[in-house]
C-alpha cells in the first residue's frame, strides 16, 4: 500500500528570481518503509521534504498522503492535518525553549485534543523513557544538551502516532556517537512496520541503511 | 472556528512566555495602570471640581424663571388706523409697561399644585441705590417671601451673620451680601439709604449678612421682605415681578416653561438658556479630559504593541514548530492576543484601584478658599462610569495594540524559518 503518491510535482522560487526547483518529480513509497532523501544541497531536497510535510502549497502536480490530496487544501485543514498524521524532527532540534521536556513532548497531542491531559502526560513519559531521557522529563528544554533535545523532538513527532514522519537533517547537528543512537531509534520504530519515515539527509552511510534512496539531482529524481 | 479546547492550549502557551518575560510584561502592565490611573484621577478632579461649580451655581438659580419684558409694539397705532398704507415710524419706543405679572398670585398657588413642582416663589425684583456716607453703589434688591425663597435656594445656610426671619417682624429692613457691605463698610446693625428708580429714598437698618460663594450676587445683592420692597416700589401687594421655581426633574424645565408661558402670558426661561455658556464649559471641558486621557492610553498602548513586536520577532522559531506540530493561524494568534489582554486587564484593574486611590487622597486635601465658601477639601468625583469607561478604554487599547502584532504572528511563513 502507498502511504505517499507524488504526481508530476513542478516547483518554482519566485524570489529573488523565477528558479525551476523541483521539476516533474514522480514517486511513491510504500508504508512501513524508511527512505531516504539524498542529494547535493541546492538540489531541492528539503523543498521536496516541505512540500510532502503539507507546509509549503505552493506547487504544481498531486501529492497524496494516506489517499488524501494535499493541492487545494485550506490552511486549517492542512494544520489539523498536519496535526495528527505527520511527525517532525527538524535539524536544529526545535523544541520550544521555555517549556519542559514533557510539555514540549505532549503539546501536539494537547491540540490535537482527542485524548485528556492525564493520558496525554503518560503517554509523553512512556515516549521519553523508551528514548531513555526520562530523567530530564521536567527539565526546561532550553537546559538540554544538543543530542538530548533531540531525542525530545523525536519522542514529540511520536506523539500522535503519525503515519509520516518527516526529517530534515535530523542527525545534521549531532556528533557519530549520538547520529548512531538516533538512527537507531529510527530504525527500531519503522521496523515495527506501522508508520513510515522520510528523511532528509547528505550522509551517506545513513541513506545506505534506509530501505529506499531517492536521490535527487538539479530538481530531478534519479 | 477554534474550539474551546484550542483556545485554552493557546491560552496555556501565553501564560508561559508571560512567565519566562515577566519583567517586560509587568512594565507593559504597569503603563497601562499608569494610563488608566492617571485618566480616573484626572475624570474625578475635573469633574468634581465642575461638579461642584454646577451646583452652587445651580443651587443658587431656579430651574424655571417667570417675568416680565418692556417689549417693541410689533405695529404702530397708524397701522391700525390706516392698514392700506405704507407707513414707516421712525424711533418707535418701546410701550410703557408694567414689570409686574399679571395675577401672580393666582399662578404661584396654581404652579406649587403641580406634581413636578419642588418650590415655587414669587419675587420683586428692583435696581437700588445703596448709600451710606458718601458712598453711593448701584444694586438689586430682592423683595422675598422666605420661606418659599429657602426652600427654593437654601437661604438660611447662606447666612453670615444676623437673621432672615426677623426681616418679616422689623420693618425697613435687608439682609445684604457680604461682598457689598464690605464695598460700603457697614456691619449688622447699621441703617443706610436705599434710592430706588423712580427716586424715592428710603432708610432701612441691615438686620444679616449673607455669603453664596458667587461674587455676583454677594457684592450687589440684598434680600428685604416682599412688603417692604412692595412699599419702597410704591406698589400694591400683588405686585410681583418674578416666578422661580424648582423641579423634581430639571430636565422637565423647558417643556413645563412652554405650558406655563401660554396658560400665564408671561416671558420666561429656563435653566438650560440661563447657564448656556456653563454648560457648554462642562462639555468642553469633558472633552479635554477624555481627549488627554486618551492619549495617555495611546501611548500605554504604544508599549504593548512594541513589547509584543519584539515578542513575536524573539518567538519567531517557536512559532514555526507551533505551525510544524499543527497549530492553526488562529490559535498562534490567540497566544498573543490573549497576552495583551492578559497585559489590559490586569493594567486596567490596578490603573483603576490606583486612580481612585490618588482621587481619595485628593479628596481628603484640605482647600480653603475666599469664593468657594462651602468647600472645605477638594471636590473630587466619585462616579462608576468613570471607572466602567476607564476598564473599557485599558481593553479597547490593548486589544489593539495586541490585535496587529498577533496578526503578524499568524502570518509567520513556517517554511522561511525552519529551513534557517
Amino acid at each position: 500500500m502507498n502511504i505517499l503518491e507524488v504526481n508530476n510535482v513542478d516547483k518554482y522560487f519566485l524570489e529573488p528570481s523565477r528558479f525551476h526547483v523541483l521539476k516533474d518529480i514522480t514517486f511513491a513509497i510504500k508504508k512501513g518503509k524508511l527512505v531516504t532523501i539524498t542529494g547535493k544541497s541546492g538540489s531541492g531536497k528539503s523543498t521536496l521534504l516541505y512540500l510532502l510535510s503539507t507546509m509549503d502549497t505552493e506547487f504544481s502536480g498531486s501529492i497524496r498522503v494516506d489517499g488524501e490530496e494535499l493541492k487545494g487544501k485550506s490552511n486549517r485543514w492542512l494544520s489539523n492535518f498536519r496535526n495528527e498524521h505527520i511527525g517532525f524532527v527538524f535539524q536544529f532540534h526545535y523544541l520550544l525553549p521555555e517549556f519542559t521536556s514533557l510539555h514540549n513532548v505532549m503539546l501536539p497531542a494537547l491540540k490535537r485534543g482527542t485524548h485528556d491531559k492525564e493520558s496525554i502526560e503518560e503517554k509523553a513519559y512512556g515516549l521519553l523513557k523508551m528514548l531513555d531521557i526520562e530523567d530530564q522529563a521536567v527539565k526546561r528544554s532550553s537546559l538540554l544538551s544538543g543530542g538530548q533535545q533531540q531525542r525530545v523532538a523525536i519522542a514529540r513527532s511520536l506523539i500522535n502516532d503519525p503515519l509520516l514522519i518527516m526529517c530534515d537533517e535530523p542527525t545534521g547537528n549531532l556528533d557519530s556517537k549520538n547520529t548512531q543512537i538516533a538512527f537507531g531509534i529510527f530504525r527500531e520504530i519503522i521496523d515495527k512496520g506501522e508508520q513510515t519515515m522520510i528523511m532528509v539527509t547528505h550522509d551517506e552511510d545513513l541513506a545506505d541503511r534506509s530501505d529506499e534512496i531517492i536521490h535527487l539531482e538539479d530538481g530531478r529524481v534519479v | 472556528m477554534a474550539t474551546l479546547k484550542d483556545v485554552k492550549l493557546s491560552v496555556s502557551i501565553a501564560m508561559v512566555h508571560i512567565r519566562s518575560k515577566l519583567r517586560q510584561t509587568i512594565v507593559a502592565t504597569v503603563g497601562v495602570a499608569f494610563g488608566i490611573a492617571v485618566f480616573i484621577f484626572m475624570v474625578s478632579f475635573i469633574m468634581g471640581t465642575n461638579n461642584y461649580m454646577m451646583d452652587i451655581t445651580f443651587e443658587h438659580s431656579p430651574h424655571l424663571r417667570l417675568y416680565n419684558e418692556p417689549t417693541i409694539a410689533e405695529t404702530t397705532i397708524l397701522d391700525r388706523k390706516y392698514p392700506d398704507w405704507k407707513n414707516e415710524v421712525h424711533n418707535v419706543r418701546p410701550r410703557d409697561v408694567q414689570l409686574n405679572l399679571k395675577d401672580a398670585r393666582q399662578a404661584i398657588q396654581e404652579i406649587s399644585q403641580l406634581q413636578e413642582v419642588d418650590a415655587v416663589a414669587g419675587s420683586v425684583k428692583s435696581q437700588v441705590f445703596y448709600r451710606y456716607g458718601s458712598n453711593a453703589i448701584n444694586g438689586l434688591v430682592n423683595g422675598i417671601d422666605f420661606d418659599n425663597e429657602n426652600r427654593l435656594f437654601n437661604l438660611e445656610e447662606k447666612l453670615v451673620e444676623g437673621s432672615f426671619r426677623e426681616m418679616n417682624t422689623i420693618p425697613n429692613s435687608l439682609v445684604m451680601g457680604e461682598g457689598l457691605a464690605n464695598r460700603l463698610n457697614l456691619s449688622v446693625g447699621d441703617r443706610l439709604n436705599l434710592t430706588t428708580e423712580a427716586g424715592g429714598t428710603f432708610s432701612i437698618v441691615v438686620i444679616g449678612l449673607f455669603k453664596t460663594g458667587l461674587t455676583d450676587i454677594d457684592r450687589q445683592q440684598s434680600y428685604a421682605s416682599l412688603a417692604t420692597v412692595q412699599r419702597f416700589l410704591g406698589v400694591p401687594a400683588s405686585y410681583i415681578t418674578d416666578i422661580q421655581a424648582k423641579l423634581h426633574d430639571m430636565d422637565l424645565a423647558p417643556q413645563m416653561l412652554n405650558k406655563w408661558k401660554k396658560r400665564f402670558g408671561y416671558q420666561g426661561s429656563d435653566w438650560k438658556e440661563d447657564h448656556s455658556t456653563l454648560l457648554e464649559g462642562e462639555a468642553l471641558r469633558s472633552m479635554i479630559v477624555y481627549g488627554v486621557a486618551i492619549t495617555i492610553l495611546l501611548v500605554a498602548g504604544f508599549g504593548i504593541f512594541n513589547i509584543l513586536t519584539m515578542m513575536i520577532y524573539e518567538k519567531m522559531k517557536d512559532i514555526a514548530i507551533l505551525k510544524a506540530m499543527g497549530f492553526s493561524d488562529t490559535d498562534v494568534r490567540y497566544v498573543f492576543l490573549f497576552q495583551a489582554l492578559l497585559i489590559g486587564a490586569f493594567g486596567s484593574v490596578f490603573g483603576l484601584i490606583f486612580g481612585f486611590l490618588i482621587a481619595y487622597a485628593i479628596s481628603t486635601m484640605p482647600f480653603e478658599s475666599d469664593v468657594m465658601v462651602t468647600l472645605d477639601h477638594l471636590p473630587v468625583s466619585f462616579e462608576t462610569v468613570y471607572y466602567i469607561a476607564g476598564f473599557t478604554f485599558g481593553l479597547i487599547t490593548t486589544f489593539l495594540a495586541g490585535y496587529f502584532p498577533s496578526r503578524k504572528a499568524a502570518k509567520v511563513d513556517p517554511i522561511s524559518i525552519l529551513r534557517g
